[in-house]
């Protein structure tokens, strides 16, 4: 799998499954962390990537 | 251990002493990912981080992951620290470890004229020019860390302090 975007989404959904099952005990409260995790990774890498874009090497 | 007195304890209480119980338990969920969990009775949070551990392992592994050598000539810190992130994970390290370089091994040799230590350095080398191997390596550690951090929770849990 060498797709930077797949690893981007993969890695990011270990995380917050993880985190989200740590750190509460609810199953909704799990839901809703781990998708906050989810996108704060993915949408911050993203906004990162875009913020760089006009600055390549 | 006595669960109606356990859940009638406040939130954040400290509880009893850890039982020999929890000492097995953290001992088991470092080794299996997951054990400690089932052993205290939690079965289904046990299979979950299980999966999710061991799925980063073998992610790391199959992306020719960084599985770290402490290196007393080259950062020794932080090499024993890559050292402890990839031995988190228990004894699918161990195991890494024997696949990759043929034994268990944690450091290079002090000696650069061994000849394990060529060996060892242009397998290490070898995996960390692969274009897949930062993303390995990622997984790989991540693995280790998170099996860590769920050895505080099984102390949580044997303590009383968590569900």
């Amino acid at each position: 799998m060498g797709s930077h975007v797949l690893h981007l989404l993969l890695y990011s959904a270990i995380v917050a499954a993880f985190f989200g099952a740590l750190l509460r005990r609810r199953a909704t409260d799990q839901w809703k962390l781990g998708a906050s995790i989810w996108i704060a990774m993915v949408g911050g890498t993203l906004a990162l990537a875009y913020l760089m874009y006009p600055f390549p090497r | 251990m006595n669960v109606a007195a356990e859940a009638s304890r406040p939130p954040g209480s400290v509880g009893p002493s850890p039982t020999g119980l929890t000492i097995l338990a953290l001992l088991c969920g470092w080794l299996v990912p997951g054990l400690g969990h089932i052993l205290l009775r939690r079965v289904r949070r046990g299979l979950f981080f299980s999966a999710l551990v061991l799925g980063s392992f073998a992610l790391g592994v199959t992306h020719e992951g960084r599985v770290a050598l402490r290196d007393e000539r080259q950062a020794p810190f932080l090499s024993a620290m890559q050292v402890v992130a990839n031995a988190g994970v228990g004894l699918a390290d161990l195991a890494a470890r024997h696949h990759v370089y043929g034994a268990v091994t944690y450091a290079l040799p002090n000696d650069p004229g061994a000849p394990s230590y060529e060996a060892w350095l242009g397998i290490l080398r070898d995996r960390t020019r692969s274009v897949a191997s930062i993303y390995g390596t990622a997984y790989l550690w991540t693995a280790g860390l998170m099996n860590l951090l769920l050895l505080f929770d099984i102390w949580d849990i044997g303590r009383g302090r968590k569900q």
